[in-house]
């Protein structure tokens, strides 16, 4: 069983991602846009540009009305960015199997409190989400599917920490293929996706000489 | 007549009161004697073999010389190790046990003799708020990281006993493993969860005038009406208990969590004791909770759910509470102090 994980399921997991990610980016630029006929009034580069980076922090008006989610969002996008990136096995696995080159990983407490910041950030996002009346209206299969899936990947890769056990990381590899077999499907595709729709807002706006 | 009734219910009160701190100390008792008395030194001494007294010296935990630095490096072998594994395997895990399986016994022949209590429901349904949102998360978030805690937990002390001949030894191996890894990881996300639930819901716990009466009336499981307010003496009881057993749990899990602190063994094994006696009965409790906000008391869930309950509900249960009508989802109800 643990050979079809590492093996040949694996390899599955990363064809369909990657086909999956690449296919969806392409058909979203495949749309177009419709033409722009006002005059320019600024860059829509820098447009583009300044909404990315902006969006990254709350707007002032919303902070009040909005803490709880957007604490509990920065605590698990910050926590699951530091696991992702810059956990030992991670980084070492991206050295030896897809880069070539590595960076510093971090050390162990930092991956600890990394990971219970994430942890606790996406247990307090899915609560509120079902707790929530209207974003429990708004919440399809999907995103309980998403929420679970990364949750599962998260918790069995800290089980596996130590690597004590060979059954604890082929646990944490099952976690991640079945992952990255839905990621192509799912609203998780925001990870990719967010740099086009608010590059694409921000473009517009800029063009116009708004910021977006 | 009517005095004698609350003369014999503080009786009842006083025996159980007695009984929990009975259930706490009784166990720990033999712990603290075999701690203390160091038996082993105190065997005659005459003894054929003559390295017998020179073992029993070591034994008593006088220290010698080490290069190895450290607290007890010096001491070549401590007592105190074999009386905690001892209280654990010996005290801790059969009484735990004995404790949790009573518990469950008892809700299970109250909820068979009793059924659940029922508030009228043929009357058209209005709904009040009673949980805002952010009280229902942070509820459910301690919630699940109890129960991880409380699973993890069990699997750590009755793991051995239990799982071995399902899962075999190397099956439980595993199993122990992640369980320690779980537990230590989510443990500290507990504490925050725990500081959250104190300063949401302590405002509303404080006792109030009537509470005593409300226990008195045995909380109405006994036939007459007990009036209530936001929260009955029986869920304040709960939560200053959640707060003490919690902060206990807290404290002793960071000491274990950091053991490479520099901590000697006395006080590991003492953190690990506390943790161990505060965990069990924190689950044991947490049993007549889960009972009572669920097939107990029907309707009460709803509240944790979607923050709604029934009027007939809220008057049965609580009738001095009075739900302002100006509150959203987001907001929640007003503290007691200014709606009761």
């Amino acid at each position: 069983m643990s050979d079809f994980i590492l093996g040949p399921f694996w390899n599955f997991a990363v064809i369909v991602f990657t086909a999956g990610v690449v296919g969806r980016i392409a058909m979203i630029l495949m749309c177009g846009l419709s033409k722009d006929l006002a005059a320019a009034r600024g860059s829509s580069v820098t447009g583009a540009v300044g909404t990315v980076a902006r969006r990254f922090f709350p707007r002032k008006e919303t902070v009040k009305s909005n803490r709880f989610h957007i604490i509990a969002g920065y605590m698990f996008h910050i926590g699951l960015l530091a696991l992702l990136f810059f956990a030992a096995p991670h980084v070492q696995f991206l050295k030896n199997h897809l880069l070539g080159f590595g960076w510093p990983a971090m050390p162990h407490w930092a991956f600890i409190l990394s990971a219970e910041i994430a942890f606790a950030g996406l247990i307090l996002l899915w609560l509120r989400r079902v707790m929530h009346p209207v974003t429990r209206l708004l919440t399809r299969l999907d995103d309980h599917l998403a929420a679970w899936l990364t949750f599962f990947a998260m918790v069995t890769g800290c089980l596996a920490l130590f690597e004590s056990f060979a059954g604890l990381r082929v646990l944490h590899i099952l976690g991640v293929e079945l992952l990255m077999i839905y990621f192509p499907f799912s609203n998780l595709m925001h990870a990719f996706t967010f740099f086009l729709s608010r590059g694409t807002t921000g473009a517009r706006a800029g063009r116009h000489g708004v910021k977006a | 007549m009517n005095k004698s009734r609350p003369k014999s219910a503080r009786a009842l009160i006083w025996a159980g009161v007695l009984l929990l701190l009975c259930t706490v100390t009784l166990p720990v008792l033999p712990y603290i004697w075999a701690s203390d008395s160091e038996d082993i030194t105190s065997l005659d001494t005459v003894e054929n073999n003559p390295r017998a007294n020179f073992w029993r010296n070591v034994r008593t935990g006088a220290a010698g010389y080490s290069a190895v630095g450290g607290p007890e490096a010096n001491v070549l072998i401590n007592n105190a190790g074999q009386n905690w594994r001892q209280f654990r395997m010996n005290l801790l895990a059969p009484y735990g046990s004995y404790l949790m399986g009573a518990v469950l016994f008892s809700i299970a022949a109250f909820y068979a003799l009793r059924g659940p209590i029922r508030h009228r429901s043929d009357e058209p349904k209005e709904l009040l708020l009673r949980f805002s949102v952010y009280q229902r998360v942070v509820h459910w978030f301690t919630a699940i990281l109890f129960w991880i805690l409380a699973l993890t937990g069990l699997i750590l002390l009755y793991g051995r006993l239990v799982l071995i001949p399902l899962f075999g030894s190397k099956g439980f191996a595993l199993t122990a493993s992640a369980s320690k890894e779980a537990h230590n990881l989510f443990g500290p996300i507990f504490i925050v969860a725990l500081f959250m639930l104190v300063i949401e819901y302590a405002r509303d716990n404080f006792y109030r005038k009537g509470d005593l009466s409300w226990l008195i009336k045995g909380g109405g499981m006994l036939g007459k009406h007990a009036s209530a307010g936001r929260f009955n003496f029986g869920e304040k009881i709960w939560f200053w208990l959640v707060l003490l057993l919690g902060t206990i749990i807290s404290f002793s899990g960071i000491i274990l969590d950091f053991a490479n602190l520099n901590f000697d063994r006395n006080t590991l094994g003492l953190a690990h004791v506390l943790h161990g006696i505060a965990a069990i009965l924190f689950i044991s409790f947490s049993f007549g909770h889960i009972y009572l906000g669920t097939i107990g008391t029907k309707g009460t869930l709803r509240g944790m759910t979607t923050g709604y309950v029934e009027q007939t509900w809220a008057e049965l249960h609580h009738d001095r509470w009075q739900p302002d009508d100006e509150m959203t989802p987001e907001t929640g109800p007003l503290p007691a102090a200014q709606n009761e």
